[in-house]
């Protein structure tokens, strides 16, 4: 499977998907260019995490098409593994498992994974390696399923939610890890709900209301269309409401 | 310019790491370890020594034909009807499988690795309980040991049949382990578990005799004494795995 490289790293056209009576997405088309970080913004409901298991390939879209690198989530399973690396909003892992026997767990699903120390290192859980997953902190199994999602050396990164239940250092320490996968060319597409944190990391942002998105701009650009100074208030005077927190 | 991508699955090691995974899960799962090996090792103790050691059949005595067959099969019965389901709603509960769903590991690899390790444990179950019912009470072989192993494997297929079914219906891992031993004390009870069938009224006894579980104890006890194995018993097994295979296909879902 090739691609070009003029091809955009996420291509999302006209998703949409419905649970039942509700409508999670709309009607969403994004185009994510190689090397880009990429934030989705939107309050609860909004459609983000629907929105990203789609392009993710864990949900099939009602309507819509998905490529990533070129790649449909669907039919080209088995590639797309490979080069897309995926952190969801809750880390599920083995119980019993220590956090060292996991990492080497999903290594091993890799043909040229990360080492394990780097990993830790990465999310800075060495000290935690011998514990097992149960006894982590909230913010500690966040952490450990980011370092899984780093395993493959990924060339796009979805995370959703990277940061929230973070404490300020923990928070810190992932921003920088960030800045250095973007440094490395790597394509993320960032779900959050803090505003400092896609101000800082991303190129531009995507504010989702109600399934579709209401506004695509940087994030400066964003603030100067609301007429606000801060994205804070940007959301609140698009969205038309507060940017709560999931938790 | 492009660049390509190739298609890569994971391997042979990746499969040792992932059982290795699955027996740490089981290994300190406690309670799941020590039921399947220590409660049927508990029934050999108590019963071998009264078993006596008088021959009933071609040089074989009580404690070969009837408390052997019976410690085998509640070792087998444990782990597939109380453990695997458990562990399935537990993997289908906690989203583990979704996890590995955005990885290269697909979720045949994670079951096929837990069968693996389910299967090692039966087997370690079962090696416990013939070598101290050999070395501590002078159990004797089976005088048919081909048919011994073939009752054993047609089981073990039994009890994971019935584990699939409560698998199937149990939607959280309590209710699982909660069904699992109401299914496991219910055929073992019917199946003469506690004290021998000849002690349940006549249609009670009947009735368990047909179930798996007795029906199980039976074909391996004549396995042991090398009288021939009832086709009865064998059809009751056989019609068990087909239905536990046809309530799984229909009704067990990964979500």
């Amino acid at each position: 499977m090739t691609m070009n490289t003029s091809d955009p790293a996420i291509l999302a056209e006209g998703l949409a998907k419905r649970y039942r009576q509700k409508v999670a997405v709309a009607d969403v088309s994004l185009r994510i260019e190689a090397g880009e970080t990429f934030g989705i913004l939107g309050a609860n409901g909004a459609g983000k995490t629907t929105t990203v298991e789609m392009i993710a390939g864990l949900r099939h879209p009602d309507r819509g098409r998905v490529r990533v690198l070129g790649l449909d989530p669907r039919h080209d399973r088995t590639r797309l593994r490979q080069v897309l690396g995926v952190q969801l909003q809750h880390a599920y892992l083995h119980g019993a498992l220590r956090v060292s026997e996991l990492v080497d767990l999903y290594r091993s699903f890799y043909p040229n994974p990360r080492s394990g120390a780097e990993l830790l290192e990465l999310v800075d859980l060495g000290e935690q390696r011998r514990t097992v997953f149960e006894k982590l902190s909230g913010g500690q199994q966040q952490r450990l399923s980011i370092a899984l999602a780093l395993a493959g050396r990924p060339r796009v990164l979805i995370l959703d939610e990277l940061t929230t239940g973070l404490d300020p250092r923990a928070r810190r320490h992932m921003w920088g890890t960030i800045e250095q996968l973007k440094q490395d060319g790597v394509t993320i597409l960032l779900v959050s709900h803090a505003m400092e944190e896609v101000e800082r990391l991303c190129g531009r942002v995507a504010l989702l209301d109600a399934g579709r998105i209401v506004a695509l701009d940087t994030p400066r650009g964003l603030a100067a269309r609301a007429g606000t100074a801060t994205l804070d208030d940007a959301f609140v005077a698009l969205a038309g409401k507060e940017p709560e927190d999931s938790q | 310019m492009s660049t390509v991508i190739e298609a890569h699955r994971p391997g042979m090691r990746s499969m040792l790491i992932l059982i290795g995974a699955e027996t740490k899960m089981v290994v300190r799962d406690t309670a799941g370890l020590v039921v399947p090996l220590g409660l049927p090792l508990l029934i050999l103790l108590t019963s071998a020594s009264a078993a006596g050691r008088t021959e009933i059949v071609n040089g074989r005595t009580a404690l070969d034909l009837f408390v052997l067959p019976l410690v085998l099969v509640m070792v087998t019965a444990t782990i597939g009807i109380i453990n695997m389901p458990s562990f399935l709603a537990y993997y289908r509960r906690s989203g583990i499988l979704r996890q590995l769903a955005v990885t290269p590991a697909s979720p045949v690899m994670v079951l096929a690795a837990q069968a693996i390790v389910s299967l090692m444990q039966a087997a370690v179950g079962i090696t416990l309980a013939l070598v101290v019912a050999t070395l501590a009470f002078d159990a004797n072989p089976p005088v048919n040991p081909g048919a011994a192993v073939g009752v054993v494997a047609l089981t073990t297929a039994a009890m994971y049949g019935i584990g699939m079914i409560v698998a199937a219906v149990a939607p959280t891992p309590n209710s699982a382990v909660a069904a699992g031993l109401v299914a496991f004390f219910a055929l073992g009870a019917l199946g003469g578990m506690f004290g021998g069938r000849g002690g349940l009224p006549e249609p009670l006894a009947e009735i368990g005799s047909r179930l798996p579980f007795g029906a199980a104890v039976d074909a391996l006890s004549a396995a042991w004494a090398g009288t021939a194995v009832e086709g009865g018993q064998l059809l009751s097994l056989g019609i068990t795995v087909a239905v536990g295979a046809t309530v799984a296909a229909l009704l067990f879902r990964w979500e």
